[in-house]
């Protein structure tokens, strides 16, 4: 039988081991979230090129566990795990990945696939494609909550905001003039399309400070002679890849229905990669900016 | 004379394999989930214990979409059977009838046009604009031909066939003139919907195409023995007091219903039908009541085949079904053409 | 023509004409047929044979006149009950699908499929034994001759009345050109067993081409094409003579009476 006094001591002793573990550990807890942080860094999949761009510039791309064919800048991005086209997604495909969170524009489909991923736990934000500058920042801010970097994510938009306002600022002080007149030409697939209202092209030929040749229709429509007739566009835009698929520019001004435009008469023609041009992505305030560039040069 | 195997065997072995073919599935998929997981997730139903992962992907990803495939095969399988024997031909199957033709139109209509036509549609009807769409198309066109093949004497194949041939290519017209039409994405997605998928299969669709295949081939078994008759000619059949007309029109209901109901919720799968009939024919002879129903298993055994390949050789991406079908059909055709030189 | 006797269980057809457009078949034909005799239907081509055999068999509706079978129109029968007692032999007939002979002649047994006795698999049997199809039994039908083809078609048609049914309706098996693609040996077999089948009560009526055989084999012919474009009826021996025989098929005819005393045709 120890005596009250041992007893007392040995509790003396474990409350003093108790205090100083406590010490240490509210220090170790304070710690703690970093290294929860670095250790437990939401996993992401991006379904369009811009999103995976965006990715790239926050500095999370050790995050990302899977993107869909169209994101294909920087280079980095095409040696992803590809989910496959963004309106041809695949459930188990996408929760194969394990990823925290998905992010994609209101594009991305099967919607039911979608659901599927949700009802399994993963986030899944879907940014309105709108094309508008309004769509960029939406991007940003999505990646920046989904990848847990909102302050970064706050860095970028607000240096992209910046960049973008001095575009527009010098865009708005060079339109004195008439505006020149833009036809936007997609050729991609078979038959050649031309854009109207309501597409990605029309608000990205607005930005630069040009008007879209084509009005009265939104959507896409194939390319007749006639109606280039009367559209009469100073400016030809089109993206690389269209003039890969035609074989060239020589070949591309060969077509028919170019023939009777202003632009044709001058050979007007630009060309930016597709996903740079119309992606609405963070590159888009140097696109916006190289484009009224050669708006410029073209119509001097 | 070819090899024949007994009804049992053959029915017996189409079984099998359609269990091997689920079970492979089911281990099988971009998402890993390993055996005693799959043991675990089949042994904790019905109990409401933590589900994890495995637990979900398994219960309402891959499983919903292995039932379907099921459903997909079975329907087909047995459609195409109905057809080669109302047609008294090996080589139809029930694209004649424009079941795939009306339902690829509608389906064109409503992913190019839909928002124009009826912006109302699609936000009532969600996802399912497509579905029923797709149904009410292929079933209108059936019934168009069905319509157009009737004389007074009854309803005449070589009639349908004729007019079956001309719907499907006004068909074909109305969906490239949609295609011109379309922007990028919506040919894009009408293609993918026209090459068949299983994917974004969801209990409440797969429970309903179930059924509707299900009360299709209990529908179906009835017209096996008469359809034997029919191969007599359909005179002859009249003689052995079959209602010819009465099961010409229960055979083309059946085949709209089941794979109308099928390609609404998967898009085209194609030459299921042209060749489960012809391998079960090949090892059992040609009694449809022994062909009927395995080429509905075996139909299903292949669906579930083809879509294990499509959903793992290129993960985490996914072929469409349609592909897979038509590298396995495709041949097989041709040398079905090559095997019956003399006789079709 | 000696008057037949009226039975009530025959087969008739009264002012019966087909007529398809502008093309008429067949033009007011009247016949009265008897259980328990064979009758031969005769005719130069064209004459309208085959399808008066498919109108009474009730495969074709007469644009005018009607059909009666136990005193009552065809129609009123009903397919199915028809054809528990009535079998139609085709003159030639498409079969889809590698079926058997052994399946086809089992199709045979289609109508019976509601109460199938117990000897269904013997019937099938006895049947391809009786036209001698039997060593034929696991070929696909598709591969054979046009004569066994024939034979097993007949055996199906056997196969289909083979009971006597238990209501005692007669049966009665009609043949379109069943001889025209066998061979001479299987050409009078089958003859004898259609009078056998007569004989046991069924009422056999044939198309024939064979002038010979009818004058063997039938008891009563009915002779379409005459010069009038009607119709004759009658016995064999009575309706077969050389005039007539003249007038219908235009060809010179000179009867001979063979070893046993049955008259037979020379032609040319």
């Amino acid at each position: 039988m120890t005596s009250f006094h041992e007893m007392n001591d040995r509790f003396s002793l474990q409350r003093r081991d108790v205090l100083r573990l406590l010490g240490a550990s509210s220090l170790g807890a304070a710690a703690l979230p970093l290294f929860a942080q670095n250790a437990k860094l939401p996993k992401l999949v991006t379904v369009s090129g811009a999103i995976t761009e965006v990715v790239y510039l926050l500095g999370a791309e050790a995050q990302l566990v899977g993107t869909d064919t169209t994101s294909l800048y920087p280079a980095a991005a095409r040696a992803t795990p590809k989910v496959g086209y963004m309106r041809q997604l695949s459930a188990e495909g996408l929760l194969s990945l394990k990823p925290d969170a998905i992010i994609a524009t209101n594009e991305s489909g099967p919607a039911v696939v979608l659901d599927q991923v949700r009802s399994a736990g993963v986030k899944v934000e879907i940014i309105e494609a709108d094309h508008s500058w309004g769509e960029v920042q939406r991007k940003v801010q999505a990646v920046g909550r989904a990848a847990a970097r909102e302050a970064q994510a706050r860095e970028l938009q607000a240096k992209l905001d910046a960049d973008w306002s001095q575009v527009q600022q010098r865009v708005a002080a060079a339109s004195k003039g008439r505006k020149p007149r833009v036809l936007f030409v997609l050729s991609h697939s078979a038959s050649p399309q031309v854009s109207g209202e309501k597409t990605a092209a029309h608000s990205v030929i607005g930005f630069a400070g040009g008007v879209n040749a084509l009005g009265g229709f939104q959507g896409y429509r194939p390319m007749t002679a006639e109606a280039m007739a009367s559209a009469a566009p100073d400016i030809i835009l089109t993206s690389t890849q269209s003039i890969e698929a035609h074989g060239g520019v020589d070949k591309f001004w060969q077509r028919p229905e170019l023939a009777l435009t202003p632009a044709f008469k001058k050979r007007s023609l630009i060309t930016q990669d597709a996903l740079l041009l119309l992606g609405f992505g963070p590159r888009m305030p140097a696109a916006i900016a190289e484009l009224h560039e050669k708006f410029l040069v073209a119509t001097a | 004379m070819s090899q024949r195997f007994s009804a049992q065997a053959v029915l017996g072995g189409s079984a099998l394999l359609l269990v091997a073919a689920f079970v492979v599935g089911a281990a099988s998929g971009a998402y890993a989930i390993s055996l005693p997981q799959l043991w675990g997730v089949l042994t904790s139903l019905g109990q409401g214990a933590d589900k994890s992962p495995e637990h979900l992907v398994f219960l309402n990803i891959r499983l919903p979409r292995l039932v379907l495939g099921v459903a997909a095969g079975a329907g087909l399988g047995m459609a195409g059977t109905l057809m080669q024997g109302l047609f008294r031909n090996p080589l139809a199957d029930p694209g004649l009838v424009g079941i795939s033709s009306g339902a690829a139109l509608a389906a064109g209509v409503t992913i190019i046009l839909g928002a124009w036509l009826w912006p109302v549609l699609p936000r009532t009807l969600g996802s399912w604009t497509l579905v029923l769409m797709a149904f009410g198309g292929g079933l209108s066109v059936t019934l168009l031909i069905y319509g157009l093949s009737r004389s007074e004497g009854g309803t005449r194949m070589a009639l349908m066939l004729l007019a079956g041939i001309a719907v499907n290519a006004l068909a074909s017209a109305g969906l490239g003139f949609l295609s011109v039409m379309a922007t990028d994405e919506q040919l894009r997605s009408l293609q993918f919907w026209l090459l068949g998928s299983l994917g974004g299969a969801r209990w409440s669709a797969v429970l309903l195409v179930g059924a509707a295949v299900l009360l299709s081939c209990v529908a179906a078994r009835s017209l096996a023995a008469p359809l034997n008759a029919i191969a007599l000619g359909e005179a002859q059949a009249a003689l052995l007091g079959v209602d010819v007309e009465r099961i010409k029109r229960r055979a083309i209901v059946v085949t709209a219903v089941a794979v109308g109901a099928v390609t609404a919720t998967t898009g085209i799968i194609g030459f299921i039908g042209l060749i489960a009939p012809h391998w079960v024919r090949m090892v059992a002879g040609p009694d449809h009541r022994v062909v009927l129903p395995a080429s509905a298993l075996l139909g299903a055994a292949l669906v579930l085949a083809a879509d294990t390949v499509a959903r793992t050789v290129m993960a985490p991406a996914e072929l469409p079904l349609g592909v897979l079908t038509a590298f396995i059909g495709a041949p097989m055709f041709l040398w079905m053409l090559r095997h019956f030189k003399g006789r079709i | 023509m000696t008057a037949m006797p009226r039975d009530p269980m025959a087969l008739c057809c009264a002012g019966v004409e087909v007529r398809v457009g502008a093309k008429t078949l067949l033009a007011d034909a009247s016949v009265h047929l008897a259980p328990g005799r064979v009758t031969a239907i005769l005719g130069p081509n064209g004459a309208g044979k085959s399808t008066l055999l498919s109108v009474l068999a009730g495969q074709r509706a007469p644009t005018r006149g009607r059909v009666t079978l136990d005193g009552r129109p065809l129609e009123d029968h009903g397919m199915p009950a028809l054809a528990l007692r009535r079998a139609l032999m085709p003159q030639e007939s498409a079969v889809a699908f590698d079926f058997t002979a052994q399946e086809i002649v089992a199709l045979g047994r289609y109508p019976h499929r509601r109460s199938p006795g117990r000897d269904e698999d013997a019937i099938v049997e006895e049947a391809m034994g009786l036209t001698d199809v039997s060593a034929l039994a696991p070929r696909v039908l598709n591969t054979l001759s046009g004569g066994e083809k024939a034979r097993a078609h007949m055996a199906r048609a056997l196969a289909q009345l083979w009971h006597p049914r238990p209501d005692g309706a007669t049966r009665w098996l009609l043949l379109d050109e069943p001889t025209a693609a066998l061979d001479l040996a299987h050409q009078h077999s089958a003859m004898r067993l259609l009078r056998a089948w007569a004989a046991r009560g069924v009422g056999v009526v044939a198309v024939l081409h064979d002038l010979n055989l009818a004058r063997r084999y039938a008891d009563e012919v009915v002779v379409l094409g005459g010069a009038s474009g009607g119709l004759m009826q009658g016995a064999t021996a009575e309706v077969l003579q050389p005039g007539l025989i003249e007038a219908v098929w235009g060809t010179p005819c000179q009867p001979v009476t063979s070893v046993d005393g049955t008259v037979q045709y020379l032609f040319g």
